[in-house]
């Protein structure tokens, strides 16, 4: 489903992110990025959504060669991938049913059936009764269950994940993690970002490191 | 389709509750448009009204015939037949008598018409020529006043056609200030859209984040713009209603004072849709230029 192949990032003035990775991910599979911060693991993120493109390398994603994607097909990639972020990147002007259901608005779904869809999400990230509260009177953990049912609302068959627990206690932690096995026994791929050794042991999975750009281990 | 127009539905909507959500930015927007706006149509209508004014006046153009003091009868009388050919339509004879007697009726001038000697008035004819064009017209006057006995001759649609010049050059004058007003607007459209893009950074940026297209930001802005322009386009016409409302009564005294009913005609329907739809469309241009730019900057991969 992803493939990195001699990918390369260097941001402008010269700091290199990533270098001569080279990685591949099967559908359905559920990865952990690991490494220190500063190691990389945004950045690989950040390439498989296209919100970066490499400077070397080739960087593919169902088929599509990203760096060669076109401004205008931009969207239509982002729209089959989940980004759930650390700081959760909510907006503050509206409820939290209009958070969830922003992906499907740009979609261009019908309105009811948008609503519905946005609702049952919001039911599976047990936020239900908050659904027409503002994301800003939701906890730390409540919020990154709002950032999640964003992310799922379309569906997608990935889901990316950048510290997902980053900012979470325990047991917060645990709570999402636990979600997120959930959608990987129903096929979705995930790959996520993380140091939380814990979730990465109670989960299984592969675990990718990265030092300092390199992919030490968990390439294949 | 059925996608297309529900983009269009719910960009109406967004772009409608934003314009709500700011009234005071949108009223302070909209009043600097109308009146931005409501200059050039006003000297628009300006002009319209004063070509109408020129236009009640005689259309058909008169020449007045002057005849010498010193003129014999026997030329008056090739002079009267002369205008009685088919050239002219219609020509009318004032004795210089005569004329003194209307000058002696006019209150003011009766002090002066009796304190006179003699008679200074020539004799005159009013003449009425079949032709209209300049050329003819001046033609005539040329040959009639090679007439023996005629000491002078008078085009009165002279001022008449120098009106009309000076209203052509008005009306490219109103044309040049639309079309720089019309920058203007565009210019305070998309400064008023851009301040609202820049408050709306993160929703562009996460829309962007979850696969939104350039054009699904765009639109509601673009709606926006629209929507502020056809606001500013009303408020022109709020302003140009109450200056009209204003000068009706001074007009109308002036023009009872000149002996003539005349009244200040509004804009037509058509002008008015004409106004509001140019607004409305530089409202729309103006937010397309402020939103492309900021899309542009803020693009994302690097």
């Amino acid at each position: 489903m992803i493939s990195f192949s001699q990918v390369t990032k260097r941001y402008p003035g010269g700091h290199e992110a990533l270098s001569s990775a080279t990685l591949a991910i099967e559908k359905g599979e559920l990865v952990f990025l690991t490494g220190h911060s500063g190691a990389g693991k945004s950045t690989l993120l950040k390439l498989i959504a296209a919100i970066e493109r490499p400077t070397s390398g080739v960087v593919s994603v169902s088929g599509q060669n990203i760096s060669r994607l076109s401004q205008r097909a931009i969207p239509y990639l982002r729209r089959n991938i989940g980004l759930v972020f650390q700081d959760h990147k909510l907006l503050f002007d509206r409820n939290v049913i209009e958070n969830v259901v922003l992906p499907l608005d740009i979609a261009g779904f019908d309105r009811r059936e948008a609503l519905k869809r946005a609702r049952a999400v919001i039911d599976k990230v047990g936020l239900l009764k908050r659904e027409k509260s503002n994301p800003v009177s939701l906890s730390g953990g409540e919020q990154q269950r709002l950032c999640i049912a964003r992310a799922l609302v379309s569906r997608p068959a990935l889901l990316l994940a950048d510290e997902p627990t980053g900012n979470l206690d325990a047991g917060y932690a645990a709570d999402i993690m636990a979600m997120f096995r959930d959608f990987h026994q129903v096929g979705t791929t995930l790959v996520i970002a993380t140091h939380d050794d814990r979730a990465i042991s109670a989960l299984g999975g592969r675990t990718v490191h990265l030092d300092h750009g390199k992919i030490t281990e968990g390439a294949a | 389709m059925k996608h297309w127009l529900r983009h269009q539905k719910h960009a109406l909507t967004t772009a409608l509750r934003r314009l709500f959500s700011q009234p005071v930015v949108t009223l302070l927007t909209a009043l600097a448009m109308g009146v931005a706006i409501s200059l050039p149509s006003a000297l628009y209508l300006m002009l319209g009204n004063l070509n109408r004014l020129a236009g009640d006046l005689p259309a058909q153009p008169e020449i007045s015939l002057f005849l010498a003091a010193d003129v014999t009868t026997v030329q008056k009388g090739l002079i009267a037949a002369r205008l009685k050919q088919t050239d002219i339509a219609q020509a009318r004879y004032t004795p210089k008598q005569q004329a003194l007697t209307a000058l002696s009726a006019s209150q003011d001038l009766a002090d002066i018409t009796a304190g006179l000697s003699e008679n200074p008035l020539p004799d005159a004819w009013v003449v009425r020529p079949q032709a209209s064009t300049p050329e003819a017209l001046r033609h005539l006057a040329g040959e009639l006043g090679k007439l023996p006995g005629v000491a002078e001759t008078q085009l009165d649609s002279q001022w008449i056609e120098r009106l009309q010049a000076a209203l052509a050059i008005g009306r490219t004058g109103v044309w040049l200030l639309g079309g720089l007003f019309a920058i203007a607007l565009m210019a305070i459209s998309s400064n008023a859209i851009r301040a609202r893009v820049l408050t709306r950074r993160d929703e562009i940026h996460v829309s962007r984040l979850i696969g939104a297209t350039n054009r699904y930001i765009r639109r509601p802005f673009l709606y926006l713009g629209a929507l502020q322009g056809l606001l500013g386009g009303l408020a022109a016409g709020g302003v140009l209603a109450l200056a009209g409302a204003m000068l009706r009564a001074p007009v109308a005294h002036l023009s009872s004072l000149y002996g003539a009913n005349f009244q200040l005609l509004p804009p037509s329907g058509t002008e008015i849709a004409i106004v509001l739809a140019i607004t409305t469309l530089t409202g729309w241009l103006g937010a397309w230029i402020a939103v492309t730019r900021t899309l542009h900057q803020t693009s994302a991969p690097r």
